[in-house]
């Protein structure tokens, strides 16, 4: 067992993060395939569109519901596992309906709130509502089930720290008491709103619509006055998920490809979790190019490439000095590749400090499960 | 289409997931629009800019700057798109700082569906169309934009509001933005993709979305980081004979035997996208550098030569 799945021994949730296309969901998969092997009962959580996972782990759709790796898919993998692989992809709308559902005072409410185009936007298309979501339905499966380890694969987020401020940040505006009033029109002006608007704020509220339209700003009162006997039902469960992430029982970890955006993206967020008192697992340096000259002395020409070559071979032959120039030259270029990587991989090393696994990169992609297992064997 | 015409467009989006290379690709068409006497606006999207360093130059920030001649670039970030366009909204700069950088309204405009994005593209398509003593200012805009999730949240935007919004200024934005995006002679969305199996499924995924959700005219899609065929079958066989050699022959068959399995397994990934796509692919070829730069971005740009 390597470094990471050492330091994620009695983890109970596994967050891992990093920018996109670095294989967050293999790694992720991976991590959870391991505990199942050894007999846990995982689950792996995965937001991604494209639905990788549900080709990584055989199935063929995941839908926000958590569904049991059949014994087949593992069978054909030639992979007895002791334990039990669940995986979900999460359903960033859904998990807000549920969420609207559970703390709506009364149907009446619920279904108005469902049906408002304000709501409809801010569940769908909100920027970081879908890293909310995802850490909604983490403390939510944390809470009710009753998992060895769960695994979140997060979103390819574009910023990395709508993880941690997405919740505060969506709220923050939702249960504002100044914009309450400010684009409550609709709702308020049978009472006093009517009053409000002409006074002060209602320089801003005019100027705003004549900004975005007067519709757009009454559809927001609208959504917010529905909102406000659910705000603090809100309020507390992302508090409580917040407090959550800070539990020892939790381990972030971190995935990089050896690219110099991928490492700045994942020290980048290292440097929040550290300072938002979120435990960091552990850091993955993925589809790292192994180092096949780790001799002293330059890179060989094509001379000795060909003399060993045609001692080797017996038989030199005709073309034999070409084969030895481009030999020459494509181990030249995979050690530039070899080098450019070590140098991130090192960097990774320095900025994110504690275990930290480089994974070479596996001669094909990881997509099923017999690829998740070797890919577990490096972390 | 193919990608023969793709500079003659005004506008280019160029797209795909993480890590494909989006940003080489942006800057390897700017470079050579630039070189047929073009002038260029690379835009790209509240990013980490790295179409500016990739040229050797620094990067421009909000305001656009010319990087290389005939190449100028701009990171547009929400905020300062709002204060642009609030201000040809509003016109006075005081009523602009009371209003709009009033707090509870700053909660407000980033909780108003999709403003952000909007103000983005908006900005981004006002530069596209724009004119200069009845000359367009730009020949081509390209933008760098955001990977596949996003990307089709940004540029489903003018589609969104105009079946929000019933009226207004942001209504008539939408409008011309619609037509602006949808309008195949102008505009083409370029997709980056990569020769795995799991790019390729995505690739294929947000081709279908751009044309069937979206109805956006689909443009070439670039096949990125393609590894030369340079080993025969019978040359990889015998290589694999000899891995465990001394060096140096041992280590170079090495190479030699992963470079080859890689363009194996790329080829089948070329034509996996091929024939999901439905249209010939533009490669560009994997290349060595041991740091990407402006010399790297012209080889790409060398290679896309006669292609797009």
């Amino acid at each position: 067992m390597g470094a990471l799945l050492r330091s994620l021994e009695g983890k109970r949730v596994a967050i891992v993060v990093g920018s996109g296309g670095v294989g967050k969901t293999s790694v992720s998969a991976a991590i959870a395939l391991s505990r199942a092997m050894e007999g846990g009962r995982t689950l792996v959580c995965t937001i991604d569109p494209a639905r990788r996972l549900a080709t990584a782990l055989g199935l063929g759709s995941l839908g926000n519901a958590e569904a049991l790796v059949p014994a087949e898919a593992f069978a054909r993998s030639g992979l007895a596992p002791k334990g039990q692989l669940f995986a979900m992809m999460l359903d960033v709308k859904r998990t807000w309906d549920d969420l609207v559902a559970r703390h709506a005072p009364d149907a009446a409410t619920r279904d108005r709130i469902l049906g408002n185009r304000v709501y409809q936007q801010v569940s769908g298309a909100l920027a970081g509502s879908q890293e909310y979501m995802a850490m909604e339905k983490l403390y939510e499966l944390s809470t009710e089930r009753d998992y060895d380890l769960i695994v979140l694969d997060t979103p390819p987020t574009s910023h990395a720290l709508d993880f941690l401020e997405a919740p505060d940040r969506i709220l923050d505006f939702v249960g504002n008491e100044t914009a309450r009033k400010l684009f409550a029109p609709a709702i308020d002006a049978g009472r006093f709103g009517a009053r409000l608007l002409q006074a002060g704020t209602g320089f801003v509220a005019k100027t705003l619509s004549r900004f975005t339209g007067s519709d757009v700003l009454s559809d927001v009162g609208d959504f917010l006055g529905q909102f406000q006997g659910m705000y603090d039902g809100f309020k507390e469960r992302a508090s409580a998920v917040r407090t959550l992430l800070t539990q020892p029982e939790v381990g972030f970890v971190l995935v990089a490809s050896p690219s110099p955006l991928s490492v700045d993206e994942a020290l980048f967020f290292h440097d929040h979790l550290r300072k938002a008192g979120m435990p960091v697992a552990g850091a993955v340096s993925n589809r790292v190019t192994p180092d096949l000259w780790p001799f002293p002395g330059g890179l060989p020409g094509t001379e000795p490439v060909a003399e060993a070559l045609a001692a080797a071979l017996a038989s030199a032959g005709p073309g034999t000095e070409d084969l030895a120039a481009r030999l020459a030259l494509t181990l030249q270029e995979h050690q530039a590749f070899a080098r450019s990587d070590a140098r991130e991989v090192e960097r990774m090393r320095r900025g994110a400090p504690g275990p930290h696994v480089a994974v070479p990169r596996l001669p094909g992609d990881v997509h099923d499960l017999s690829g998740l297992a070797a890919l577990a064997a490096h972390l | 289409m193919s990608g023969s015409e793709l500079l003659d467009r005004r506008l280019v989006v160029v797209t795909g997931k993480g890590g494909v290379g989006k940003s080489t690709v942006s800057a390897a068409l700017a470079m050579l629009a630039a070189r047929r006497g073009k002038r260029v606006l690379v835009a790209e999207v509240d990013a980490r800019e790295r179409v500016a360093p990739m040229l050797g130059g620094r990067p421009s920030g909000p305001v656009i700057r010319e990087v290389l001649p005939g190449i100028s670039t701009v990171d547009v970030d929400p905020r300062h798109a709002l204060e642009e366009y609030a201000l040809m909204v509003v016109k006075v700069r005081a009523i602009y700082q009371a209003v709009f950088e009033n707090r509870v309204v700053r909660f407000f405009l980033r909780a108003v569906p999709s403003l952000a994005e909007t103000l983005m593209l908006g900005k981004i398509l006002h530069e596209a169309r724009s004119e200069t003593s009845g000359r367009p200012r730009w020949d081509l805009v390209v933008v760098d934009a955001p990977a596949t999730g996003h990307a089709v949240q940004l540029l489903g935007v003018p589609r969104a509001l105009l079946a929000t919004v019933p009226g207004g200024p942001l209504r008539r934005d939408a409008e011309w933005m619609q037509a602006l995006l949808s309008d195949p002679v102008r505009t083409a969305i370029a997709l980056v993709s990569l020769p795995e199996e799991m790019p390729v499924t995505e690739t294929a995924e947000l081709d279908a979305r751009i044309g069937k959700e979206l109805s956006l005219p689909r443009g070439p899609v670039f096949l990125n980081a393609m590894p030369r065929e340079l080993y025969t079958e019978g040359e990889r066989e015998r290589l694999r004979a000899v891995l465990d050699a001394p060096p140096p022959l041992g280590p170079a068959a090495r190479a030699a035997v992963l470079q080859a399995e890689q363009r194996v397994r790329a080829s089948a990934q070329a034509t996996r996208l091929r024939e999901l796509v439905g249209r010939p692919l533009i490669p560009l070829p994997l290349l060595a550098f041991d740091r990407w730069g402006r010399r790297a971005v012209e080889r790409i740009a060398d290679a896309m030569e006669g292609q797009v």
